[in-house]
């Protein structure tokens, strides 16, 4: 562990940078730039250090160990080395802290955040340099940066959902970086709303926990699952063990764990874009590229997975929950697979991939492997990062050209480019040989993920199996779309007709203008090619150098008990005696996706321009991503629109017209038919007071009667 | 008691300067060209400003007197007035910090003035000092009749300031305003003369702790319901407040939005709650569904505005809704939530009708359509904008989250349809305001009457950056504010229980 110092400048440092983005007139645009990347490139050091440090320390370390295996809980729960900086919310028994929580998983956040933020502070440089806002968009990027950590760092739910809604801000503001343009304001708001609707749900698991744990800290929430605690409810429900609670929830007498299992998890959907909430992401990537290799790629979108994670305690602990994290994990890794082989913006074919890579990791926690969950997340972020950063390239190259048909050839412009992106590709896909340590980071992690859910299937946990195969289908799927896209982008002749008429060329491809050579694809500068070298050594030997300790023999003293599992399970563990040719599956439907990717887009280059031509009704399908945008489009917003003008015209019509403007018209038309009575004929007033006197008189003569 | 009366200097010093400035105004009056009238305007604003200001000052020495640790009534003075009536004033943890918003944002308000108002200044300022005496008066006022002769007296000047210096549908919506809060009151008015006579004393403290009949309870509960409902506002009887802030100027619907609106809130938690805890309970149920109601219905209203000032008017009516959500959720967390979240709403939405002031001064505009690409001009403005958006979606860091979290945990304690309904709002609120923010700011300028706008001046910066400050301020450290309602709010709690 660091000293409490570094922490504090790691995860409060970037903040304070990101406040120079609004002084920038008066202290100059490189001001804030060294300012912010220099922060955070210090920060990432630290954090790298600190994770290097702490594996270090544990080879041999006597961690106590019950006979399952598992981490005993003294030193579990311990683990977490806590600094409080202020109370922040301190009404009755809600308290929450502003914190700053370190353990084994905040540490693994802490070094993935700052890892790639720093890359990416950095290769901004080059990507953003011709950009007149480029001080706004450094500041935007510490700002998340700043977020994220105290997403991770969090020792308490509102601290966490403080980050949750932070990072959703940074992505929301990047997005719509270029404020001017229509498709990336309608992106934005896209995702903050999107997002807004997993918020709801992580907002009342929030509420519920309160409710029934009476916290919204995780040590005591947490440890009273762990330890199956008697609990007692605010309200309306009996003391109970933790783990079988039960509470009436919207009038239905359900078990408190699962309501806030799925709760939360709908909280993860939407930030990781899963399943029905996923249709923010493919859009996100109207935001400039380093945004989408940070934020949409290797750490906003994984906060969902670290969330479950985190509560791991829940998951272990619920049926249902833990059965919809992992079918909605394995049917987005499998959906966004076959949407990422039809997409020809080679962003969106990234970032398809990314929202099915996230499904790997859902469904991996879901079973209950929780370990190989965070691996993944770990490696991923590394090869993500550098297909993402490595698609800038391409794309700066081309000056802002994303369309892959336009692209072609581009190997011998752009080799160090290329040779990154190839790097990526192979980890990615999890190449590697089965048995050995031969292999690049995806090998380790997602091979993990795979055996864990076929053991889990053995072992009858709930959509083991269909997590297995629909890894394995998607497996084969991205194989083939990460192969089409260097195929596509790298390979074959150079497609023509990209200088003209390109409906990309905006206002930045102005200042290219005066370059003699302005449409020749052209190398990166060196601010973009460090971090794409860095990103490749993570991707080649990420998995290889963590993996005894991420998932291996020294798993459990790695965790130190931050992933908790129930006695029962041992997907972990299991995954070592699955059969052989559940090893080898992996590889083989990997060589399956090159062979047909190579048949198909290197050998036979006019193979995909037929198939789109064609429209057969698979490929629409995919290619319009389901249709889920125009189903939403009708369903949800229309109707919510229509609603909204039903109830604009009741409050004119209904509540007014019955209300203030009845009254008024009432009065008018009382007033008006009183009038009419004042005729100023001298008999007709006679006749009135005649005639009241008649009725008062009389009504004076029966009451003395009465009283007689 | 004894020492100086501060609370009664609070209450009176803007109603004593408001003497004052007619007074010279009368001495002077007479022979006005036009260039002496504006002169004369000026002179009469920045007395205001002085005015205002110095009884803010006032009410911050009297929260330094405050011991936040005690938490029943201080600073108590009473003097016999009628009868059994008497000017009874004292604050509490609830009242305090409603008195020191008012005192906050009334010089806010006149510097808001600064610019906009032409006609009649004089008038205006003097109409504004009133009604700050009477607002104060409403929070301290401890005896309920007192209370009840504020709470109307508050009418007239905010009826003036509408009627005289409105848009063009001035006189619709001033009677409007008017005819709905006074047909509420005259209930209430029924109310506090039962009470008088059931209780034989006006005292709010001694009707703290009577106990009426469970069926009397739910008559007097209603008819203070048809007041507080009407000030709130709730659903259905919100209609009036589109109207009057699209109409008042920019510095009545700030006052409008920022303090008039707590009366209501702040009613339920002095008489209602405390007074009538059985009809309370018994109407639980409905409180919550009015609310739930408000905050989904008036959102997706507010989402299908064309004008402005109309759509965060429509937003404060679902803020709001988050304080009948926490007030009847009856835990300490809900009321708690439910203070916080007036005095938040007070900075934010007050904030908000500044911002849209701003643009409005300049293009006398309030249509969205009119706008776009501000961004381009005004960066400074888009910033604090920017702020203030993501303030009212209740975004953590802001002092907007802060009380929508508190409340509806503390609902989803009474009632998870409650809660769950109420988050919703969360979602609707990030629709209508991000779109908001993405027609009049972001894009590129349509509009060319809008290429020579200018940011802000520093007129402007003085108003809008102190409540940017305070909402970052109780975003991040909202306990600030919690320790000072902390004993008021359990002290009602407890009233509540021991009836």
């Amino acid at each position: 562990m660091l000293p409490d110092i570094f922490l504090y400048f790691i995860v409060l440092a970037p903040g304070l940078v990101a406040l120079t983005g609004l002084v920038h007139k008066q202290i100059g645009d490189s001001a804030v730039m060294f300012l912010t990347t220099g922060v955070v490139l210090a920060a990432g050091a630290l954090s790298l250090f600190q994770l290097f440090a702490y594996v270090s320390g544990i080879g041999g370390a006597d961690v106590p160990v019950d006979e399952a295996g598992h981490a005993v809980e003294a030193a579990a729960a311990h683990g977490a080395h806590v600094l409080t900086l202020m109370s922040w919310i301190d009404v009755g028994a809600f308290q929450a802290n502003w914190a700053i929580r370190v353990d084994a998983l905040s540490m693994v956040m802490m070094a993935v955040i700052t890892g790639v933020s720093g890359l990416v502070h950095l290769y901004s440089w080059g990507y953003m340099s011709d950009d007149p806002h480029r001080a706004r968009f450094f500041a935007y990027l510490s700002l998340f940066t700043f977020a994220m950590l105290m997403l991770v760092v969090a020792d308490n739910f509102i601290q966490l959902f403080f980050g949750w809604e932070g990072v959703g801000l940074a992505s929301y503001l990047l997005i719509g970086f270029w404020y001017t343009k229509k498709a990336p304001n309608d992106a934005s708001i896209k995702a903050f709303v999107t997002n807004r609707v997993g918020d709801f749900g992580l907002a009342i698991g929030i509420m519920a926990v309160f409710f029934v744990f009476g916290s919204v800290e995780f040590e005591p929430v947490l440890s009273a699952i762990r330890n199956n605690t008697v609990i007692t409810p605010l309200a309306f429900a009996d003391p109970a063990p933790a783990q079988e609670a039960v509470i009436v929830f919207l009038g239905q007498r359900v078990y408190a764990l699962e309501v806030i299992g799925i709760l939360l998890f709908i909280g993860a959907m939407g930030k990781s874009a899963q399943f029905f909430l996923h249709v923010w992401l493919p859009d996100a990537m109207e935001g400039p590229t380093p945004v989408s290799a940070l934020i949409h790629a290797a750490t906003m979108v994984t906060a969902g997975v670290y969330l479950v994670c985190l509560m791991s305690p829940i998951y272990e602990h619920t049926l249902y929950a833990a059965g919809m994290v992992t079918i909605i994990g394995a049917v987005t890794a499998l959906y966004a697979a076959t949407v990422g082989m039809a997409q020809n913006d080679i962003k969106r074919v990234i970032a398809y991939s990314t929202c099915s890579q996230l499904g790997y990791m859902f469904f991996a926690a879901g079973i209950g492997a929780y370990e190989a969950a965070m691996f993944h997340l770990f490696t991923h972020a590394f090869f993500k990062a550098l297909l993402f950063l490595g698609a800038g390239s391409v794309i700066r190259g081309m000056h802002h050209e994303q369309d892959m048909r336009k692209m072609g050839g581009l190997a011998k412009f752009m080799p160090v480019t290329y040779a990154a992106m190839l790097i990526g590709t192979i980890a990615i896909i999890g190449l590697g040989v089965p048995q050995t340590l031969i292999g690049f980071s995806g090998f380790f992690s997602k091979d993990a993920i795979l055996e864990s859910a076929f053991a889990a299937g053995e072992h009858h946990v709930m959509f083991g199996q269909v997590a297995f195969w629909f890894g394995i289908v998607a497996a084969l799927l991205t194989s083939f779309y990460s192969w089409r896209l260097i195929y596509m982008t790298f390979h074959g002749p150079m497609a023509s007709g990209h200088e003209d008429g390109d409906a990309h060329h905006d206002a930045h491809d102005a200042d290219h203008a005066h370059d003699a050579h302005a449409h020749d694809p052209h190398e990166s500068p060196a601010t973009m090619l460090v971090p794409l070298a860095l990103l490749s050594l993570g991707a080649m030997f990420a998995g290889f150098y963590f993996h005894e300790w991420f998932v291996g023999n020294e798993e459990t003293a790695f965790w130190g008990g931050t992933l908790y599992s129930a006695a029962d399970n041992h997907v972990l563990h299991d995954r070592h005696n699955v059969p052989q040719w559940v090893l080898w599956a992996p590889l083989v439907v990997t060589l399956a996706g090159f062979v047909i990717a190579t048949m198909t887009y290197y050998f036979n280059r006019g193979f995909g321009k037929r198939i789109a031509d064609s429209g057969g009704p698979l490929y629409q399908l995919f290619s319009n991503k389901w249709y889920f945008d125009e189903l939403y489009n009708a369903t949800l917003v229309k109707g919510s629109a229509m609603l909204g003008n039903a109830f604009s015209k009741a409050d004119k019509k209904i509540i007014d017209g019955l209300g203030p403007d009845g009254v008024t018209s009432l009065t008018r038309w009382g007033a008006r038919r009183l009038s009419a009575m004042h005729t100023g004929y001298l008999y007709h007033y006679a006749f009135v007071i005649i005639g009241a006197a008649l009725v008062f008189g009389a009504v004076m003569w029966l009451n003395a009667g009465g009283a007689n | 008691m004894g020492g100086f009366p501060i609370i009664s200097a609070v209450v009176l010093l803007p109603l004593l300067g408001a003497l004052i400035i007619m007074a010279v105004r009368t001495a002077t009056s007479g022979s006005f060209t036009k260039e002496e009238a504006g002169r004369e305007g000026r002179a009469a604003l920045l007395a205001g400003m002085i005015i205002s200001s110095a009884t803010f000052v006032a009410s911050v020495v009297a929260f330094l007197t405050f011991d936040i640790g005690t938490a029943g009534y201080q600073l108590v003075e009473q003097y016999s007035w009628y009868g059994a009536i008497s000017y009874k004033v004292g604050v509490d943890g609830l009242s305090l910090p409603l008195i020191l918003l008012t005192t906050f944002l009334t010089p806010i308000c006149l510097l808001a003035s600064w610019n906009s108002i032409h006609t009649r200044v004089t008038e205006y300022v003097v109409a504004f000092l009133v009604l700050e005496t009477f607002m104060i008066g409403v929070f301290a006022a401890l005896d309920i009749v007192l209370f009840y002769v504020f709470f109307e007296a508050g009418l007239i000047p905010m009826f003036l300031i509408i009627g005289i210096w409105g848009g063009k549908e001035k006189i619709y919506a001033a009677f409007k305003f008017f005819l709905y809060t006074l047909l509420g009151s005259l209930f209430m008015l029924v109310a506090v003369v039962y009470m008088f006579q059931a209780a034989g004393s006006s005292d709010i403290e001694i009707l703290e702790t009577y106990a009426f009949s469970p069926q009397a309870q739910t008559w007097l509960w209603l008819a203070f319901l048809a007041s507080f409902a009407v000030k709130l506002p709730m659903w259905p009887v919100h209609t009036w407040l589109p109207d009057a802030h699209v109409q008042a100027p920019t510095a009545g619907s700030v006052i409008l939005a920022s303090v008039l609106l707590k009366m209501g809130g702040y009613g339920f938690l002095r008489f209602s709650v405390p007074m009538f805890p059985d009809a309370s309970q018994l109407f639980q149920p409905v409180m919550f569904a009015l609310a739930v109601i408000a905050i989904v219905y008036t959102s997706l209203v507010a989402w299908r505005q064309t004008d402005m000032k109309k759509l965060i008017a429509y937003s404060s009516v679902a803020h709001m809704g988050f304080v009948t959500l926490g007030i009847f959720s009856f835990n300490e967390t809900g009321v708690q939530g439910a203070m916080f979240q007036m005095i938040s709403h007070g900075l934010i939405s007050g904030a908000l009708f500044l911002i849209v002031g701003v643009v409005y001064d300049r293009m006398h505009t309030r249509e969205i359509a009119a706008y776009g690409g501000l961004v381009n001009r005004m960066p400074v403005y888009a910033a604090l904008f920017m702020l203030f958006t993501m303030a009212n979606v209740g975004l953590p860091g802001t002092s907007g989250f802060v009380g929508e979290i508190l409340t509806m945990v503390g609902g989803f304690q009474a009632s998870t349809w409650a809660a769950a309904g109420a988050a919703l709002g969360v979602i609707f609120s990030a629709i209508y305001m991000l779109t908001l923010y993405r027609r009049v700011v972001f894009g590129e300028i349509t509009n060319p009457a809008l290429n020579g706008i200018r940011d802000l001046n520093v007129i402007e910066l003085v108003c809008i950056v102190p409540l940017a400050l305070l909402t970052l301020l109780f975003g991040v450290a909202p306990n600030l504010i919690f320790n000072v309602t902390e004993g008021a709010a359990n002290r009602i709690l407890s009233l509540m229980v021991g009836g």
